[in-house]
């Protein structure tokens, strides 16, 4: 497959500094956020420009090289993992903001800009780019349009593709295709940016986007509850959202994650209670302080404390603890299988409640956390994959657990994706006839199958 | 294969590997990485190298090395990495089992084994230099001129102040009282630091006449060396560290303080006992010895606690606008972030203005600036570009090898702003 010509030919394509060959560069890229995946690729380019991602694809497919797609390496699904070795087109050197355009709501980025830098740039101009994955700091655009990206602020404003409004594509045979355009709204044809958004690289490589933005809120307030049991914790948040208010951020982590916490909310209440919310609203001061009061009003019957931060330095150590959550939990156990399940708001109690059965069945301990005020939730199983016995265990838990979401009506992934992580359910929880034509949309842009090959559904042994 | 046996030292911080879940979050913090954007520049990638180098998957080769190295030590990925992971520790780490495993290079074998440890014979290599630096090297822009000889090999062609004609060890005597009428209130011992000593006396001078005017009694003990940071943290030589450091405990041994200028010096020499510690009677005295020692601005404002008045500023200086760089080795590693920040903001001859990032790594980092002169260059160049958005006129930090790489880069953007050490200020 892969030789030393075709190495040369790359380098050509993207200049000597540009492409990764050592044993130790390589081995850096052969992993994401994910605990059990890992491979090696035989070569890392880093492109510079979309003619170049169009020079590497073509020699790649004329070739059957695989070729991976990869931003900040984050994702926690194995999606950014070259499976079947081949090329790692790494997009992190294109980094450059094209603008931001205040009149029009909307600014164009090439992939590799890191969400965190966006968000920076776009708060000196007063917007605000709602999709907010935890991953911010290390995550690129490209990945979150790829991934179709969440987080917190989700509950409110949307998933990320609810922001995308054009893509720039190269295709596996090396076509540079424009899609959408630079208006909130677009009725030509069929919508096939959104084809590629959520498509974790496995379509074709984001080499520009376009994306809608909003003006920042005028005002946030964040409210943090301390209560004293899970199931009613589920309750409140089902609550809260019934009584029209609607929250941007509602968050949910569990006493795992409570050290992080510790110092800011009285021991004596942490010790006897099970969940935090962290709430947070946003718009008009006016709205803000009277949804703060009907909020606060809420969570008062049933929370064990409420707080209502006081200043920004008390703001943001709140959310850097709700941030540090997935490395708290990860650094609890040799290894975590770490879920990504959405149910309906009002399952919300039920669904933890047979979770923390199905664990207790399992004997396996388990951590609930996520973005509760949308539903979607990340249980995390802790176990050790040395120890065979009680590692089935957990996978059986994770298994348990993804039918009693699925079965109140959830689905498998809410914003992770599938990538290999998640392969293994797909059958479950996807309509055969939709993973058919799924594949059928593959064969049609990436005949070869170089894309990111082996993501999103099993391989049957003649797909191989 | 390597056996673990063979990774001696980096065992010992293995407890700061495992704890890394490759969440990324480092990547919005490492300096090296905002320049290079590969994943081998930050601290998750380096984690991966080390655990394959622990597992046998790869060995201590000089790509090895030349990844690893690619480090500032600047400590920022360890302050906010939500798992609470410490690469640069495991990093001195490795760069000493490779030292055991291969050897140091020429030519900083000589220069860190044999000559940094002779502490008089350095002192005439380096006024050798001098020597030749004036008749051989043009001069550069102001008083600033090229170092010649090996300290510009170090250099690399940096823009960096001269060295001095008298050292300050030639200037001031051992023990320095307070003036007539003046109660001493402390005796301290002064850790000088090379660059104090060789490039910076006037800075020692006027500190030792500070701390003297306000009831400090300051012995500067002859029998001092350098602290070893680019022996023991730069190289990994930690053979040639340990004796450098039992030559400091025993020339501070009668006195209960120790001052520096210098946050580098401070730091590396707190970490003695993470690092050289090798029997029990050197971990009691590295211990006794960390305890004791106070960065200048910590003992001024913690200790001495001197009242606004008694900085008084230099008649130049008046008038002025001041901004801080907060030197790595000072906020991150000795924690020190506020005392400097209150001095500057209590003087009331001086507009304090803090500058963005202010506690941003400049890029210096010994060793690295050596090997990585390229990326040390583009790292300062965002230092530069905050302290121009101040609009200063000074430029004050608590580091030598800071100053200098400060002194370095705004001298290439010819920028007007003086770099000082903050004790420069005063009278
Ligand atoms: C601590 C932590 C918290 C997280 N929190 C959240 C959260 O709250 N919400 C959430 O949704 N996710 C979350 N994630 C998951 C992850 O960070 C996101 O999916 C993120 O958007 C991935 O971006 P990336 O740049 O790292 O992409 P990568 O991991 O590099 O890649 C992800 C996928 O996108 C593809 N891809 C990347 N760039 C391109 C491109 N230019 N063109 C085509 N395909 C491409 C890759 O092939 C891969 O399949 C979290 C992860 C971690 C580690
Ligand atoms: S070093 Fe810390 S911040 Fe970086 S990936 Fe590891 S756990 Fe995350
Ligand atoms: S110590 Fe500094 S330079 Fe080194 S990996 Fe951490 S953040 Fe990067």
């Amino acid at each position: 497959m892969l030789n030393s010509k075709h190495i040369d030919q790359l380098r050509r394509i993207v200049g000597k500094e540009n492409i990764l060959t050592s044993k130790e560069e390589l081995l850096v890229y052969s992993y994401d956020a994910t605990n059990m995946w890992q491979h090696l690729p035989e070569v890392v380019v880093l492109p510079s420009n979309v003619e170049q991602i169009s020079a590497i694809l073509k020699l790649a497919n004329e070739n059957l090289i695989p070729v991976t797609p990869r931003g900040g390496g984050t994702n926690v699904s194995g999606g950014s993992i070259p499976i079947k070795g081949g090329i790692v087109l790494c997009t992190t050197r294109m980094d450059r903001i094209i603008d931001i355009n205040k009149t029009n709501l909307n600014a164009r980025v090439e992939p590799g800009v890191v969400l965190q830098d966006f968000q920076a740039a776009l708060a000196e101009e007063g917007l605000f780019f709602p999709p907010d994955p935890q991953s911010f700091s290390g995550c690129t655009m490209g990945g979150v349009v790829a991934e179709n990206s969440a987080g917190p602020s989700c509950l409110k404003y949307g998933v990320a593709k609810q922001y995308v409004l054009g893509l720039e594509v190269v295709l596996a045979d090396g076509t540079t295709m424009k899609l959408g355009g630079l208006t909130p709204k677009n009725r030509t044809g069929y919508e096939l940016s959104m084809l590629f958004t959520g498509s974790e690289g496995t379509l074709g490589v984001i080499s520009k986007i376009t994306l809608r933005m909003l003006p920042a809120p005028k005002a946030t307030r964040t409210i943090v509850a301390v209560i004293s049991d899970v199931a009613v914790a589920g309750e409140t948040v089902t609550e809260i959202i019934a009584s029209s208010v609607l929250p941007s951020k509602v968050e949910f982590v569990d006493n795992w994650t409570f050290e992080k916490f510790r110092g800011l909310l009285p021991d004596e209440i942490l010790d006897k209670s099970q969940v935090i919310l962290l709430i947070q609203v946003d718009g008009l001061p006016e709205t803000v302080d009277a949804e703060t009061q009907q909020v606060v009003a809420l969570c008062k019957s049933r929370a064990g404390e409420v707080r209502v931060a006081e200043d920004q330095a008390e703001t943001d150590r709140y959310w850097q603890a709700r941030a540090a959550h997935f490395s708290d939990i990860s650094s609890r156990a040799h290894t975590i299988i770490n879920e990504d399940i959405c149910v309906p708001r009002d399952k919300i109690a039920e669904f933890i409640k047979l979770g923390q059965e199905s664990a207790k069945k399992y004997d396996v301990p388990i951590s609930f956390a996520g973005h509760v005020g949308d539903g979607n939730f990340h249980p995390v199983v802790l176990t050790d994959s040395r120890d065979k016995e009680h590692y089935q265990r957990s996978l059986k838990c994770v298994e348990e657990i993804i039918e009693i979401a699925l079965s109140l009506g959830g689905v498998l992934s809410g914003e992770h994706g599938i990538g290999l992580e998640k392969q293994r359910f797909l059958k479950k929880a996807m309509d055969p006839a939709a993973i058919e034509i799924m594949k059928k949309i593959k064969d049609v842009l990436d005949p070869n199958h170089i894309l990111n090959p082996g993501k999103i559904w099993e391989e049957t042994s003649d797909e191989e | 294969m390597k056996s673990s046996l063979d990774f001696e030292q980096i065992d010992r911080f293995k407890e700061d590997l495992d704890k890394c879940t490759k969440c990324g979050f480092c990547m919005s913090y490492c300096p090296v990485y905002q320049e290079e954007r590969v994943e081998s520049s930050v601290a998750r990638g380096k984690i991966m190298l080390i655990r394959a180098l622990l597992d046998g998957e790869l060995e201590a080769t000089d790509e090895m090395a030349e990844q690893l190295n690619r480090c500032t030590l600047c400590m920022t990925c360890a302050e906010n990495c939500p798992a609470g992971t410490n690469v640069p520790s495991v990093i001195a780490a490795a760069r000493a089992d490779k030292v055991r495993l291969k050897g140091l290079s020429f030519p900083y074998s000589i220069i860190y084994r044999w000559l940094l440890p002779r502490r008089r014979l350095f002192g005439y290599v380096v006024r050798l230099a001098s020597w030749f630096q004036g008749i051989f090297l043009p001069k550069t822009e102001g008083s600033i001129r090229h170092l010649s000889f090996f300290l510009s090999a170090l250099g690399k062609g940096r823009h960096i102040p001269q060295i001095a004609h008298k050292f300050l060890r030639q200037s001031v005597p051992e023990i320095n009282s307070p003036p007539a009428g003046v109660e001493v209130k402390y005796t301290v011992g002064y850790f000088t630091g090379c660059m104090t000593d060789f490039v910076f006396p006037e800075l020692g001078e006027k500190i030792i006449n500070f701390l003297t005017r306000n009831g400090v009694e300051v012995v500067v003990p002859r029998g001092q060396g350098c602290c070893g940071a680019p022996v023991f943290l730069g190289a990994g030589d930690f053979d040639t560290g340990r004796k450098m450091a039992d030559v400091n405990v025993k020339a501070f041994k009668e006195l209960d303080y120790i001052i520096t200028d210098c946050a580098t010096c401070a730091s590396a020499m707190k970490d003695y006992i993470k690092y050289l510690a090798d029997n029990e009677e050197r971990k009691r005295e590295y211990a006794e010895f960390a305890g004791k020692i106070k960065d200048i601005t910590e003992f001024l404002v913690d200790m001495v606690k001197l009242p606004p008045s008694a900085y008084r500023v230099a008649g130049e200086f008046k008038g002025k606008t001041v901004t801080w760089h907060e030197p790595c080795h000072l906020g991150r590693y000795l924690g020190v972030k506020e005392q400097p920040r209150k001095i500057l903001q209590s003087i009331p001859d001086i507009n304090y203005i803090e500058m963005p990032d202010a506690d941003r790594c400049c890029g210096m980092a010994g060793t690295f600036s050596i090997y990585f002169y390229d990326l040390s260059r583009k790292i300062a160049d965002k230092k530069v570009a905050s302290i121009k958005s101040t609009g200063a006129d000074i430029v004050v930090t608590d580091c030598p090898g800071c100053q200098i790489q400060l002194i370095d880069s705004t001298t290439r953007h010819g920028m007007p702003q003086k770099v000082m050490h903050i004790m420069e200020l005063f009278e």
